[in-house]
């Protein structure tokens, strides 16, 4: 389903300071598999899942989802890619603080200009899914980190991506609200959605539900 | 010399233009030559991204020029009230003897710009972009008119002389005139007119008959038919003076300022006719440019067609 071949990405910061951020990478990530990218800050991790996301391009090579080259898309065939296939979970949750939960869920629909019997249905399904209904109306920079978190969740979901990324996705949490992520994302496996993990966080190693753990090394797959 | 703030605004745009104007050139020449749509190679991806960035500077530029164009006849007649015996955008025109070229450069340029933007929109309708190679290729080509234009319009405003005394249109456009208009005074009403409906009935005729070729070939003809009969013809009913044959004056205050839109209509009619040939699109837009080029052509006619036939009626004669 998501296949990356021979991704070469050399960040050129100026000609003098070329950054390899991955050499020569070839990896295959099947439809429902959960995947979780282990390695050093700086390895590579994040930008794999930024050329799956198709928010950056190679420097060469190919990335490859449902047989379509998305490394190979206009900016504006990739903004639809992203809308219609992915959910992305950031660090930083990426919320807008002064709006209220329910605006920051259903924020992806805005472009899909849909109507509001819709909208409310989807944004019931995610907002119970995610245990955050009670919060609704409340402003987001209100909130815990960990009520954040799942309204970043809800807002990666209302879509209903196939592929759901997730880059250092516990890294502001604490042991408790983590494991609660990890729970969702068990969840998310059972509703066949393929995941994406990029993480350090040493929770998510050798968790039952994850197919794969990947080393990323220097830009490198060492396992 | 002239520095009014309106020519400065046109000579300001032209030096900015000319600067990123000549950026996007040299990337056109690396992505017309390195341009592979289906190569995963490091040299593409970095074509990719200059292609986007110099679609973005001659996509503005070229976007700014085209309304330009209504603005620069606008500061000619301006003009016209400075310079010695001018009356209108004519005289201006031809108060050095590079400005009928720039005139006509500038018609020319207008058609080309809008075709490349045209190029451009059918280009990031696909994934594949198939029209990448054909738009910078293209854009190598017109950026030496388009430069030709800029420096044609610097050296225009700089060699006019304020203190120096012009023909005014009523001389210029006229039977005992040295200039090639003097010829078409030589032909007969009818055969003008007997040109100009025919052409526009060809029009018709090849868009009932799907001919989208000879559709494009009788919108080009139509511009010419249309401003000769409009110089010859048309113009004299709506000045109402037989004699007056400026193509200029009813841009002016004192006609409404109908010339804008008759030109605009003409313009939009026959750009729109004329790239049914030139562009491969999908039958729903093919017909879509049929459809504007017959609206806005129709609309000329009609237009144009009206100040004889209420002329008559209200005075019962023809001029």
């Amino acid at each position: 389903m998501i296949e990356l071949k021979n991704i070469v990405k050399i960040y050129d910061i100026n000609k003098n300071n070329k950054v390899t951020a991955l050499n020569n990478i070839n990896l295959k990530i099947n439809e429902g598999e959960v995947v979780v990218l282990r390695g050093a800050s700086g390895s590579g991790k994040s930008t794999i899942l930024s050329l799956i996301a198709a928010l950056s391009k190679p420097s060469s090579g190919e990335v490859i989802v449902d047989d379509k080259k998305i490394s190979k898309l206009p900016d504006n065939f990739a903004a639809i890619y992203r809308r219609d296939n992915i959910g992305f979970i950031f660090q930083k949750y990426n919320l807008i603080a002064t709006l209220s939960v329910k605006e920051n869920i259903i924020l992806p629909l805005i472009p899909l200009n849909p109507d509001a019997k819709d909208v409310a249905q989807k944004l019931e399904i995610v907002a119970k899914r995610f245990n955050i209904s009670h919060k609704l109306n409340s402003i987001v920079r209100n909130l815990s980190g960990g009520e954040q978190q799942r309204v970043a969740i809800a807002r990666a979901n209302i879509n209903n991506p196939k592929i759901i990324i997730a880059d250092e996705p516990t890294a502001n949490l604490d042991e408790k609200l983590s494991l609660h992520f990890i729970e969702i994302l068990r969840q998310l496996k059972k509703l066949n959605k393929t995941i994406v993990v990029a993480t350090h966080d040493p929770l998510f190693f050798g968790l039952d539900f994850v197919d794969r753990e990947i080393q990323i090394h220097n830009g490198n797959i060492i396992l | 010399m002239i520095l009014i703030p309106e020519v400065m605004t046109i000579l300001i745009l032209d030096i900015i233009f000319a600067f990123f104007g000549t950026i996007a050139f040299f990337l056109s020449i690396k992505i017309f030559f390195g341009w592979n749509i289906d190569s995963t190679s490091q040299k593409q991806y970095k074509l990719e991204k200059q292609s986007f960035l110099a679609t973005t500077i001659i996509k503005y530029i070229l976007a700014i020029k085209v309304p330009l164009f209504l603005f620069f006849i606008f500061v000619l007649d301006k003009l016209s009230n400075i310079i010695t015996g001018a009356m209108c955008a004519a005289g201006v025109v031809n108060a050095t003897p590079y400005g009928a070229y720039l005139f006509i450069l500038k018609i020319i340029n207008l058609y080309l710009f809008t075709y490349w933007l045209v190029l451009n929109a059918q280009d990031v309708k696909y994934e594949n972009q198939p029209y990448t190679k054909l738009k910078f290729g293209f854009y190598i080509i017109t950026y030496f008119v388009f430069i030709s234009e800029l420096i044609l319009e610097f050296t225009m405003f700089m060699s006019i002389n304020v203190d120096k005394m012009v023909s005014c249109c009523g001389t210029l456009y006229s039977s005992a005139s040295t200039s090639a208009i003097s010829v078409l005074f030589k032909v007969d009403t009818s055969i003008l007119l007997g040109a100009f409906y025919g052409n526009f009935l060809l029009i018709v005729l090849f868009y009932i008959l799907n001919k989208k070729y000879l559709f494009a070939i009788s919108n080009f003809l139509f511009i010419i038919t249309s401003i000769i009969s409009l110089i010859m013809f048309f113009g004299t009913y709506i000045y109402e003076l037989p004699t007056h044959h400026c193509p200029f004056c009813f841009l002016q205050s004192d006609y409404y300022y109908v010339g804008y839109l008759i030109y605009t209509l003409l313009f939009i009619g026959t750009f729109h006719g004329i790239i049914t040939g030139f562009i491969k699109e999908s039958k729903k837009s093919t017909i879509k440019n049929y459809k504007i080029s017959i609206f806005f052509n129709s609309f000329y006619v009609i237009l144009v067609s009206l100040y004889p036939i209420v002329f008559y009626i209200k005075n019962g004669v023809w001029l």
